[in-house]
């Protein structure tokens, strides 16, 4: 989701490596497989210290390619006050699977310290932070843990103008849990307010149980 | 200054002069005849059409017959030469003749001559049977028998080059089964062919190379016995052959160390090895012949499914270089097919190739190669597409929904090469995922309704990817391109396409279902139309599902139904118990108990729905279920070895407990 740019940015240090052991578990809600794409819907607080905001977010995961830790999809922003329309984003993830990524993000600007920052507001998160800091995760074993650690990038806006006014430099620390399909996240811009919550849940159109339309690519 | 020309004898006048009693004036008819066909494709077959070969043939054979009864002289010797001449001249690169030389009953009397005492015979010979097992049409050459095997050594130790030489084309024709592999192994066949790669002439080494890929085809075995201390150091000859002055002898010697990496991927791991051998092959393309056809499909059986290989080809700049040779224009069909086929291997797995491929805009040049008038370049074409198309980037952005592409594929969907139509359809399926708005250009171009038509089609591959597309079509599309997909299609098509004989369209038949009843709660209502024909289709099928991804279109099917309204959840009741099986079971708890995960998941899922604590007939439906034993087998599931299943497990037995079961 775009976000208007506030604050002054701090320095960056770049670690992490690929290589490791046990990806996370496939989840229905997420995807498994062929895609059983989900949507979400949320809301994203965007307060500073000036005022209280929160804008309407609905996600749509589009694509989940588990064997390169790839997920990518759409978000939506509806009430962006400097926009007439919803604003829409397209997104890559990258899963912290411990193979193809770990908890350390090593780029957009983000130092390992800052990935703990992030990665600690997450409750789940607690019972991996002793081995994140000794080898960013890269020995874990996540296959049946409950919940899947994300990074979100966004890459561009679908439906508006980069001359929009608003800004997508930052990414999202993302946790997923498989029980209930909700979301929650942090974006993450040194330029923008700090710890900017993002919050989801599995939307189900109106239906009241899961429904699961796949696509799958030849 | 004008000269008096010189009248070539017509075929028929040079027929007629074949059967003369007069010695001189056959063979000179016979050397005319082998001259006149040489090369020439449209000689051949007016010869062929005049009944020449079975002449020729019974001159051979009569020869025979001659040195039989001791009539050997130098008109015998030269009848054998210049007839057996004049047969491998038909059969040379033209299968027509092969099989006209094998119909006349000429083969068996070729092979027997091969013992004739006479070199010039034997040489001619030998040539006549090594263009006849150049072609597919050869008999196959059992030297699984014990004589066979050691007539085949015979040849190979031949001093002759040409006898040596037809012994290595026996074996690339023949040699089919791994027993096979391992008997010429066995019998040391495989140290006689390197000593032809090392100490071999040209044509010796090329046969050879030949003949080792054959032997190493998909056997491990044999390679790690021919690369082992035994034979010396065989492969270090062979990758010096692929730097060999010949480019013909480069592309065979890559060909069979490719052979040898394919089979046993722990030989030639040296990263140095492999870029080598891109670069080679890459140069080969450049070769205006048939070694440069045949270049691009050496290329992608080196790279397919290999992702570590696809970067190191573009790193050496692979997909700018068959870029240049499409865009240069004019090239041989076989040579188009094989770079298109390279390039869709090169961007089956890797996004950064893909990119590459879209930023050169070589997309363009594959659209116009979908109208080639030759069907393997406009099926390798759709393959091309189909790798490309992978791109879920790219499909977000709406990329590739545009008439440039669309049209020219759908108008593949009436192709008279089912290949053709098969891969117009693998690469339509992917197109058709479009995340954006633009589905509708598909229906505009008249896409949607050919593929409802190609699912009745006679050809059950063709049936199932027509599904496939359309399934893809109506995935998150919306309300009204999922009705028009569905009025085109209606109930009973749909219906019986889910009871198709053939499983894979019984799966894509189900899993279109599911996405047509996703979304809005209304759409539901598409299984309940002429009298529930769809959901009665799915619960038989359900019942004597063939395979496991069956079951889990079907199951995902009833779950979306079942996330509906009450009046929905009970019809999907009445069908879990309608549909008993064996020992009067429902197949719920099968799937339940079924080892893949998948099914397991969608089942669970299904029961999620069913006892959904927020809709009032759940505490009613508990009760069958629990009074079906489905209750007490997802009880045994608390701990299953899949987290997904286990979550929902969780789900279902949380929500039983808000019911009061325990």
């Amino acid at each position: 989701m775009p976000v208007r740019v506030t604050e002054s940015s701090t320095p960056s240090q770049v670690s992490g490596t690929n290589s490791g052991d046990t990806s996370p578990p496939a989840c229905t809600l997420l995807s498994v497989g062929q895609f059983y794409l989900q949507t979400f819907s949320g809301t994203q607080n965007v307060s500073s210290l000036q005022k209280e905001e929160a804008w309407r977010v609905n996600v749509r995961i589009q694509g989940c390619d588990l064997e390169h830790g790839y997920l990518c999809g759409t978000m939506e922003a509806l009430n962006v006050p400097m926009a007439d329309t919803p604003v829409v984003t397209f997104w890559e993830g990258e899963i912290v699977d411990t193979k193809n990524y770990t908890f350390y993000t090593g780029k957009w600007e983000a130092s390992p310290e800052d990935d703990k920052r992030h990665w600690t507001k997450f409750p789940s998160f607690s019972p991996l932070l002793s081995q994140v800091e000794v080898d960013g995760g890269k020995s874990l074993d996540l296959s049946n843990y409950p919940y899947i650690f994300m990074r979100w990038k966004e890459q561009y806006f679908v439906n508006v103008g980069t001359d929009c006014g608003l800004t997508i430099a930052g990414f999202y620390y993302v946790c997923f849990s498989c029980s209930d399909g909700s979301i929650s996240g942090f974006y993450y811009d040194p330029n923008s307010s700090p710890f900017q919550k993002l919050e989801l849940k599995s939307t189900n159109e109106g239906r009241s149980g899961y429904s699961f339309s796949s696509y799958e690519l030849q | 200054m004008p000269s008096a020309t010189v009248n070539k004898p017509r075929p028929s006048e040079l027929l007629s002069r074949l059967t003369s009693a007069e010695p001189e004036v056959k063979v000179r008819a016979l050397r005319e005849v082998k001259n006149q066909i040489i090369g020439n494709r449209t000689k051949k077959l007016s010869f062929l059409k005049l009944g020449a070969v079975p002449a020729v043939a019974g001159i051979l054979a009569d020869s025979i017959d001659d040195v039989a009864e001791n009539n050997n002289c130098n008109n015998t010797n030269n009848f054998l030469v210049q007839s057996a001449a004049a047969l491998g001249s038909f059969a040379c690169g033209f299968d027509a003749g092969v099989q006209a030389v094998l119909d006349a009953g000429a083969f068996p009397n070729l092979l027997r001559l091969l013992a004739n005492p006479n070199e010039k015979v034997v040489d001619a010979v030998a040539r006549a049977l090594r263009m006849i097992y150049q072609s597919k049409l050869a008999p196959k050459y059992d030297f699984l028998q014990q004589k066979n095997m050691e007539f085949l050594i015979s040849l190979l130790n031949s001093e002759k080059e040409t006898v040596s030489g037809l012994g290595a084309s026996i074996i690339t024709r023949s040699c089919e089964t791994n027993l096979e592999q391992k008997a010429l192994f066995d019998a040391g066949i495989l140290r006689r062919l390197n000593s032809l790669l090392e100490g071999g002439s040209l044509s010796q080494r090329d046969a050879s190379l030949e003949s080792l890929a054959t032997v190493f085809r998909n056997n491990p075995e044999v390679i790690s016995k021919f690369a082992g201390p035994e034979i010396g150091r065989p492969l270090s000859s062979i990758i010096d052959l692929a730097k060999d002055r010949y480019p013909r002898t480069r592309l065979l010697a890559c060909m069979c160390l490719i052979v040898i990496r394919n089979a046993s991927p722990h030989f030639l791991q040296d990263i140095g090895i492999k870029t080598k051998l891109i670069h080679i092959l890459l140069e080969l393309l450049d070769d205006p012949g048939q070694v440069g056809d045949e270049a691009p499909f050496a290329f992608s059986s080196l790279i397919a499914q290999k992702e570590d290989l696809q970067k190191l080809a573009l790193e050496a700049n692979a997909i700018d270089k068959f870029h240049h040779h499409i865009k240069k224009g004019s090239l041989h069909p076989r040579r188009y097919e094989g770079i298109l086929l390279a390039l869709a291997d090169m961007c089956s797995k890797l996004e950064s190739c893909r990119f590459k491929f879209l930023s050169l805009q070589v997309l363009n040049l594959v659209a116009d190669a979908l109208t080639d008038y030759n069907a393997g370049v406009r099926a390798a074409a759709c393959i091309c597409l189909k790798s490309v198309t992978r791109s879920i980037k790219n499909l977000s952005a709406g990329y590739f929904m545009n008439e440039t592409i669309v049209i020219p594929l759908v108008q593949l969907f009436l192709d008279p090469s089912t290949s053709v139509q098969v891969a117009a359809l693998g690469a339509t399926s992917n197109i058709v995922v479009d995340f954006t708005t633009r589905k509708s250009i598909f229906v505009q171009c008249g896409g949607m309704k050919q593929l409802v038509q190609l699912a009745k089609s006679m050809e059950s591959s063709v049936r199932s990817n027509a599904l496939w597309a359309l399934k893809n079509f109506v995935f998150q599309a919306d309300n009204r391109l999922k009705e028009g997909v569905f009025s085109e299609l209606t109930a009973s098509l749909l219906s019986s396409l889910i009871r198709d004989p053939e499983p894979s369209v019984q799966e894509q038949a189900l899993a279109l279902v599911r996405n047509l009843v996703d979304g809005c709660i209304n759409l539901i209502e598409f299984v309940f139309a002429e009298d529930g024909l769809i959901l009665g289709a799915i619960g038989r099928q359900l019942q004597c599902a063939s395979k496991a991804e069956i079951g889990i279109q079907g199951m995902y099917a009833l779950c979306n139904v079942a996330s509906g309204n009450e009046f929905h959840r009970e019809a999907v009741m009445q069908l879990l118990f309608t549909q008993m099986g064996d020992k009067n079971q429902s197949f719920v708890v099968k799937f339940l108990q079924s080892n893949d995960s998948q099914l397991r998941t969608a089942t669970v899922w299904t029961i999620v729905n069913l006892t959904c604590p927020s809709s009032p007939g759940a505490p009613c439906r508990l009760e069958k279920l629990r009074n079906a034993g489905i209750v007490s087998q997802i009880k045994n599931m608390v701990n299953d070895p899949c987290v997904d299943v286990k979550l929902r497990v969780r789900t279902v037995l949380g929500q039983s407990m808000a019911f009061g079961d325990n």
